[in-house]
Order: structure tokens, then sequence, then C-alpha cells
């Protein structure tokens, strides 16, 4: 069943009409109130939200340490007791106190962003703070990343309406708290800040840039502070040593690549049905998630359950053959695939990255195990898999890249990465168009833009439309007269004008009538011109700039930038419309 | 615009508001920070605590023997509180659980971590031996004894090499572990139990002179232990150095350790000091008054003629050194005398390596001798270092 987040629709929330009147109020009593403070509280949001982050991770910890016991090992019967339990406790938390804990966080704030005005209650950060630290504690194959996310973009939130900011900024503080809490969470504020832009807020935007930064930084410090500027994995010696290694990280995108359309497959699929069946049977799905989770971990690998942090850790420190790391990919995937599709709050992006570290280390130990000589590092592999597997199921290629590169703190890996993820991207994406998050949106019943297509749409250009130059260009000075015989002779509705000063101006036929109902023919023809010119276009220009010039201007010159006085051709209404139809 | 006197009064409580919520916000912060850092510390020494724990379990499993349980003990101890130590008890761990080929994946990473780490590239060395491949386990051992060490680097090094001697000497490859084994005792320090441990290994690479140079150092101690008595009296014995066998097997067997010895090894000895004491009453010693002497060389001859007349009697005909030995024994004079030999060095000289011809050809022709024909076999080996000193 469809179970949309709980938020308020955007007439009622806290942001609805009084609020703009109030907006109004302020725009004159203070403003510049908004622009100051939203860098200010940009810091406040990043300590704050780091500070939750570093406790959410604690509490994690903690939850795991006194329900699975600090070295949960194979067939011990509290393996499969406790996910199971803490799938029921989430379970009615999530259903009776936190709906809008449920999922993962991306989503949630996209959905803050885009239809409720930013608004993310305090009541959604306290549950998804405990839920997910509950779910993820005891066992369940989620991540605490996600969640950070929705954490800080709430924490913002609540800031934000607390200080009666305006609806636009209001809207604006949930990517920078996403930000904040992505960047404690990764210990890397670059792809927390990449992943926003991304994957949340889709555009570059300067505005929200400085913020964003802010906000990353100062989270970033607050768990430096708590947990040493270490990255968050171990990260082993890694050098290429040969180009010829490339073909080898070659290989392991193209396995990426098809992995993760594999994985996304399989969460498209079951999550839309589980969500369908009975309600009461959502008091369930978590606790048998948990079952079968833990049921992995009872029968020999423990590895697939929670975060899975350490066990990267250890297949960066190749402390598993490749055939472990095989089944530890296939059986993290399912063990995902059972939390996530059941509602349990967590999120994708640490199994995201164990799936990706276990495929990397496999196919690393695999080629280092027949090719010694052409392979470096197993760590090398498992930290270029993390980024292949993140590229290929999130979509998010760039984030990709630096995330690999700030977690590795290691420049060198930059080529392998950058093959390696984009092979996964492009294969991931001609085998399954649909972006992961977007699927999510779709199963959810929401539509909200698709940050894939935004960042692929093409725009058009003003040289899309162009047309030769087909009218008479004449001087200012010429006569009205000399005018008229060359726009008859031209068979032409209009001429261009070229002024002593170098503007232009276009004329059309009617308007040269006016003007010779009045002048005589031998006036010039800059004497009937109005006082405005022609807009300065070049062909490298976005199309929609010309489209607010028609009504005015008849049609318009394109000019060459390098030479203003040389026309590169000319711009019709007819001419943008016929691109725009042409290109849909 | 200009603002209003009530505009200009919301603006003033406007700021005075923004002011207060912006120190409640860092007041906030602050409760938050001091929950969370009461929240870290708490977690962080609950992780150390479990991290100490963890890994002394470890230790103790795989001191006890137990590699299985060891590496998920340490496998456990590294989620709380990594560090390289813990890692290479981790993949040794492996490597005694039979888990050779975790164990060789872990310790490479390791290794490519810290390609000059002593401990690592022992551990590699350790590997390769036990998956059979020589060229590693040379590389490794060699990179273990050019690496660095944490503690005392001397005696690791000392220890490698003497395991890679060990190995060598498993693969048969006898000049490089004396090679080593030369080395480690050039630089050992004054310590009977290292020097002996070389000495014996040396002995295994057959190079017995060498073991017998390091036993003889040890044995000139004030209290020599057993062990350089009994190893010099042997390795002498086998270069046929009869003298200095008999001198520190008798000195041996004489020890009061020598009760602590077994019955096996005593009689072994024995059997050996009895041989060196027959061998040098045989032996015509030039150190011997020149009538002792002629008197010895006569015996040998005797012992020489009649082994041959035995051997010729018995063995098919047509062996060229039988004889050739047989033609010359016609050309030596049938009657001597003592007193004709002590007269005539240089026949003395040609019956004794006559003699000692006669009793090689006949141990090939005739099969190994007994009694006073195996000892007098036993000086024709290496007749100028019997009474050796």
């Amino acid at each position: 069943m469809s179970n949309p987040p709980t938020q308020p629709v955007a007439g009622a929330s806290p942001a609805g009409p009084p609020r703009m009147t109030l907006a109004a109020a302020m725009d004159r009593i203070a403003p510049t109130r908004d622009e100051r403070l939203f860098l200010v509280l940009s810091i406040f949001i990043g300590v704050i939200s780091g500070l939750l982050v570093v406790a959410f991770r604690i509490a994690i910890e903690w939850i795991r340490l006194l329900t699975l016991g600090s070295a949960p090992h194979g067939g011990q019967f509290r393996l499969l007791l406790v996910p199971a339990v803490a799938g029921l406790v989430v379970a009615a938390l999530v259903i009776w106190f936190f709906p809008a804990a449920r999922g993962s966080g991306v989503n949630q704030t996209k959905a803050a962003l885009y239809i409720y005005d930013g608004y993310i209650s305090f009541r959604t950060v306290i549950g998804k703070f405990l839920t997910s630290a509950i779910a993820i504690g005891s066992g369940h194959s989620l991540g605490p990343e996600d969640p950070s996310l929705q954490i800080g973009a709430g924490v913002a939130s609540i800031i934000g309406r607390n200080l009666n900011l305006s609806r636009r900024r209001l809207r604006m503080f949930a990517p920078i708290g996403a930000a904040a809490g992505l960047a404690a969470a990764f210990n890397a504020p670059i792809s927390a800040i990449l992943f926003v832009i991304e994957e949340v807020i889709g555009s570059w935007s300067a505005a929200v840039l400085g913020s964003l930064v802010l906000s990353a930084i100062s989270s970033v410090v607050v768990a430096r502070w708590f947990w040493g500027p270490e990255p968050l994995f171990r990260i082993p010696s890694i050098a290429l040593r040969d180009p010829r290694e490339l073909m080898a990280y070659a290989v392991l995108g193209v396995f990426g690549g098809l992995l993760a359309p594999a994985f996304s497959l399989v969460l498209g699929y079951l999550r839309p049905r589980l969500r369908a069946l009975p309600r009461w049977t959502q008091f369930l799905q978590p606790a048998v998630a948990g079952l079968l989770v833990g049921a992995i971990g009872f029968f020999g690998f423990p590895q697939v359950m929670g975060t899975g942090y350490d066990v990267i850790d250890q297949a960066m420190h190749g402390q598993f053959v490749w055939q472990i790391l095989l089944a530890l990919v296939f059986l993290k995937l399912l063990a995902t695939t059972f939390s996530f599709s059941s509602g349990t709050p967590g999120g994708m992006f640490a199994p995201t990255l164990f799936i990706g570290a276990m495929l990397g280390g496999a196919v690393g130990a695999f080629e280092k195990h027949f090719f010694p000589h052409l392979t470096g590092t197993i760590g090398a592999y498992s930290l270029v898999g993390m980024g292949v597997l993140f590229a290929g199921f999130l979509r998010a290629p760039l984030t990709s890249v630096f995330m690999v590169l700030e977690v590795s703190g290691n420049y060198s890996i930059i080529l392998p990465i950058i093959l390696a993820n984009t092979l996964a991207f492009l294969i991931s994406r001609g085998l399954q168009p649909v972006g992961i998050f977007e699927v999510f949106t779709h199963q959810d019943g929401l539509d909200l833009p698709s940050m894939e297509e935004q960042r692929e749409e093409s725009v058009l250009h003003i040289e899309d439309a162009i047309q030769p130059l087909s009218i008479p260009i004449v001087e200012g000075s010429d006569t009205l007269e000399a005018v008229s015989r060359a726009i008859s002779e031209a068979h032409s509705t209009a001429c261009l004008i070229r002024l002593r000063d170098g503007a232009w101006y276009a004329m059309s036929t009617d308007e040269l009538t006016s003007a010779a109902a009045t002048l005589v023919p031998e006036a010039q023809i800059q004497g009937a011109l109005k006082a405005d010119r022609t807009p300065l276009l070049f062909p490298d220009m976005p199309l929609d700039n010309a489209l607010h010039f028609f009504p005015r201007w008849p049609l318009l010159p394109v000019l060459n930038r390098a030479s203003r006085g040389t026309v590169e051709g000319i711009l019709t209404l007819d001419d943008v419309l016929r691109r725009y139809r042409g290109s849909e | 615009m200009a603002l209003t006197p009530e505009e200009r009064g919301a603006r003033r409580n406007l700021i005075v508001r923004d002011a207060i919520s912006l120190v409640t916000l860092f007041l906030i912060t602050s409760v938050i920070f001091t929950l969370t850092l009461l929240l870290f510390r708490s977690f962080t020494k609950h992780r150390q605590e479990l991290g100490a724990r963890w890994k002394a379990r470890g230790e103790r499993a795989l001191q006890a023997g137990h590699p299985g349980i060891a590496i998920e003990d340490l496998r456990s101890a590294l989620a709380y509180v990594p560090d390289r130590a813990t890692e290479i008890e981790l993949a040794t761990a492996l490597a005694e659980a039979g888990k050779l080929q975790e164990a060789s994946v872990y310790f490479t990473t390791l290794w490519e971590s810290a390609p000059g780490d002593g401990t690592i590239n022992l551990e590699l060395a350790r590997l390769a031996v036990k998956q059979g491949n020589e060229d590693q386990a040379i590389f490794h051992y060699q990179a273990a004894l050019d690496g660095t060490w944490q503690g005392n680097g001397y005696d690791r090094r000392r220890e490698v090499r003497l395991e890679m001697a060990r190995y060598l000497i498993s693969r048969h490859e006898d000049s490089k572990a004396r090679a080593q084994l030369l080395i480690a005792a050039g630089n050992a320090p004054d310590d009977p139990a290292i020097k002996l441990a070389i000495a014996g290994l040396l002995e295994q690479a057959n190079a017995t002179e060498d073991a017998l140079g390091i036993y003889r150092s040890v044995a000139v101690r004030r209290e020599p232990p057993f062990a350089a008595l009994e190893g010099a009296g042997r390795t002498a014995f086998a270069l046929g150095m009869y003298r200095i066998a008999q001198d520190y097997l008798s000195r041996a067997l004489a020890s009061p350790l020598a009760a602590h010895f077994s019955g096996d090894e005593e009689a072994a000895d024995r059997t050996m000091l009895d041989t060196s004491l027959h061998v040098m009453l045989l032996y015509p010693s030039f150190d011997l008054t020149p009538r002792s002497r002629a008197q010895r060389v006569l015996a040998i001859r005797d012992i020489a003629r009649q082994r041959l007349t035995a051997c010729v009697s018995t063995s098919p005909p047509g062996s060229p050194k039988l004889a050739d030995v047989v033609s010359r024994w016609n050309q030596v004079p049938a009657q001597l005398t003592v007193s004709q030999l002590e007269q005539q060095p240089n026949l003395e000289q040609t019956i004794v390596l006559l003699g000692f011809e006669t009793e090689t050809a006949a141990a090939t022709a005739c099969g190994t001798p007994t009694g006073n024909d195996a000892l007098l076999l036993r000086i024709a080996n290496n007749p100028y270092v019997v009474d050796q000193q």
C-alpha cells in the first residue's frame, strides 16, 4: 500500500498565508535579515547536525553491542532473534508514532524541498534517529548515511522555522542541512555537497553553494573533533603500478555496471509488492526481514548485518578470499533488499558501499590470484568498487568519484576510479534507465523532479535556431527612400539598420510605412527610429533569452562576439518556436 | 522609504528576538555537545576495553594452539581497535589454522603497505614454505633479514637466518644454508646455546668442519657444555680426526652430564670413542718413536696383505685395481724387519700408502671390511688428519 510521508500539505503548512504577510513586513523593516541569518544559521545547522550524526552513530554502535554482543558470529541464536524483535518494535514506532521516518531519507528530503516548502517536523527527526538506530544497531542491513542526511535536513528545517525565515529561505535550508548530515556521516564534505547538488537540488546555484559549504564544513569539523581526522575506512597503500592495470579496473567497472541494475530491479520489484500487502502485515514485515537477515548471519555470514563498515575495512585489508567476498556481495544484496523493502528505516549508502567494496575485493583478489603481475592491491579494488556501485546504483557519478578520493585521501587512484565509475554508470543506465531514487519516488506516489534527467537535459542555444541573413542591412544615415527600395528589392518584411555607435535596429515594413507618413523621403532613417535598440544576442546564449524580446521586435540580429559589426544570422519568433517543437 | 516609528520598534524587537534566538541556539548546541561528548567518551572507553579484551583472548587462544578461536577473537579485536600487531597475529592465526590462501592474501595486503616489515616478510616466507614456493620463500626470508623489526631486531634477524637455513637444508641447498649459518655464527653473541644450535645446523648442512670449529670454540669454556664436547667428538670422528674425537668423546662420556644422555646415544658415542682409540693404536703417527712407527707399519702391511689375499681368492678375477695392488706388493721385499724399516723411511711410507690403497681397493671389490681392516680403511680415507690436534 502506498503511504506517502505525512507532511503537511502546502496550504496547511506553517509557511502558509499568515507567513506571507509577516514576510512582506520583514522585507520592509529588515530587508537583509534573511540573507545574513542564512549564513550564520548554516554554521549552526552544520554544528548541530554534526553532533546529532555523531550521537546517531554512537547510538547505533551501543545498540549493536547491547543486542548482538561485541563479537557476533554464526550459530548465535540472538542473531535470529534480535533483528526480528527489533523489526517489530521499529514497525510499531513507525506506524503509530513516526510515519514519516519510513524509508531512506533522500526522497523525503527532496519532498520537503519540492513539496512541503522545506518542512520536516521535529517528530520526524526524532523518529528517524530512534527507529534507524534501533534497526541498524540490531542488525538490519541498512546504513546510517541517508537517515543522517534527513536528520540534518530536519535540524535545518526546525531552526529555519523558529527564526521565521522566508518561505524561499526555508525551502533552501533542507538541502543545506542534508549536506551537513551527510558530510558528518561520511566524514567527506565535498562528496556530501556534490551529492546534495546532484541528487537533491539538481543544479548548481551560487545562492546556496556558500551555505552548503559552510554547513558541510562545520559538521565535518565537529565529526572530526570526535572521530579524528582519519577517513571513514583505514586505507591501505594504493598506487597504480602499471597503466595496463586499468584494464583490470575496467573489468570491475563492467561488473559493477551489471550488478547495479540487478540490485535496482530486485528492490524495485519487491518493495511495491510488500507495500501493497494488507496494512496489518506492515507490523510484521520488518520483523520477517530481520529474521531473514538474521538467518544469513546465523548460518555463517554475520558480516551482512548492520552497516558493515568494519567488514569493508577488513575487505580492504585483504582479510577475505575472493570466494567469500563474492558470497558477501550476493548475501548483502539479499539482506538489504529484505530490510529496505520491508519499510525499515535506514539508508542505502552503506549497503551500496559494502556491496561495491566486496565486489571490488572479489574482482581484485580473483585477478591477483590468477594474474598476480597485472593487479595492484586488493584494497585499491575494494575502494574503487565502492565508487563503482555508487555510480551505477545511486547514479551520482560525480559524487562517486569524489567520495572515493575523499575517503581514501589518495589522488593516485583517480584514473581507475574515473574509468571504472564511468563504465559502471553508462552500463547501468543503459540497462536500467530509471535511477533507484526515482523508482522509489514513483512507488511512493510522488512526482519529484528526476535529477538525472535534469542533469542531462540539453539546453537549446540561439545557434540552434539561427537562420541565415535574408533581409537587407542598411546604414542609419541612409534615406527613407533608399531603405524602402532595399526592402522592396529584397522582397522582405523587415530590415536591419546599423547605427553609427555600433548598435542595431530591426525595423518592420509597417514601422517604415509609419515613418514615411511623417517624414520626407530624403530624411535619414535614423531619425525615424524609436529610442530603444535591438538587444545584443550571440549564438552561444540560451534560446530562452531571446523569447521575451519578440513582442517588441519583428526579428533579432545574432552578432559575432569578436566583431559586433558582423551579423551571424537572424532569429524570428517562428524560428524559435519551430526549434522548441522540434526538440520535443 | 523611511520607516515609521512602529516599524522601527518592530525592527528593534526583531533584532532582540533574533539575538535571543541565536543565544538559545548556542545554548542548545552546547547542551547537545555536552551530551554527545559524554556518550562518545563512554563509547570510546568501552571500545578500547573490548578491543583489549578480545585481543588478549585471541593471543591466549593462539598460544594455546587454537588458531580457529584466535581468528574470531582477533577479528573482533580489530573491529574495535585496529592495529598492525593484531593484524599480523590474525594473519598468523589464519596460517596456523590452515587457511593458507586467506592468510596469504592478508599478509600480502599487509606487506603492500609495509614491504620492509620483518615480521610480515617472515610470515609470508613461512606461508611460501607451506605452499612449496621456494623462490617466494627465499625472497621473503631475505626481505625479513633486511627488514625492520620491533624490539630486539638483532636476535630476531638471527632467528630468521637460522629458520631460513633450516629451510634451505630441507631443500638440500647445503651451500646456501652453510653461507647463512656462517653469517649467523659470525654475528652470534657469546652464547653457548646459540652457537651449539648453529653448529648443529652446520652439521645438517654437511658443513662438518665448520661445525667442529664452533663446537671446539664452545668446548674451550671453563665448564664446557656436554653438547659441545659430544658435538666436537662426533664431528671430529666424522672428519677422520680420531685424536680429537678421542679427546672430546672421552671428556664427554666422563662428564656428569652424560648421565642425562639417552642409552642409544651414549652407546653410539662409546662406539665412536672405541673406534677412535683403536684407530689411534693402529695409526703410524710421526709422533711415535721410529721403532714403534716401524712396528705399526709392519702391522699395517700384515693386515693389508691378509685382506688382499682373502679378497683375491674370493673375488672374480679381472679387477684392475686389485691386480695393480698385487703387482705393487710383489715389488715390496717379502722379509722386512723393524730395524730395516727404521732405516728406510721411504719404504715405510710406501708400505703405509700401499696398505691404504689395498684396503680401499678391497673394499670396492670385496665389500665393507671389518675389524682392523675397517680401522685401516678409516685411516685410508684421510690419513693426514687422523692425529691432528
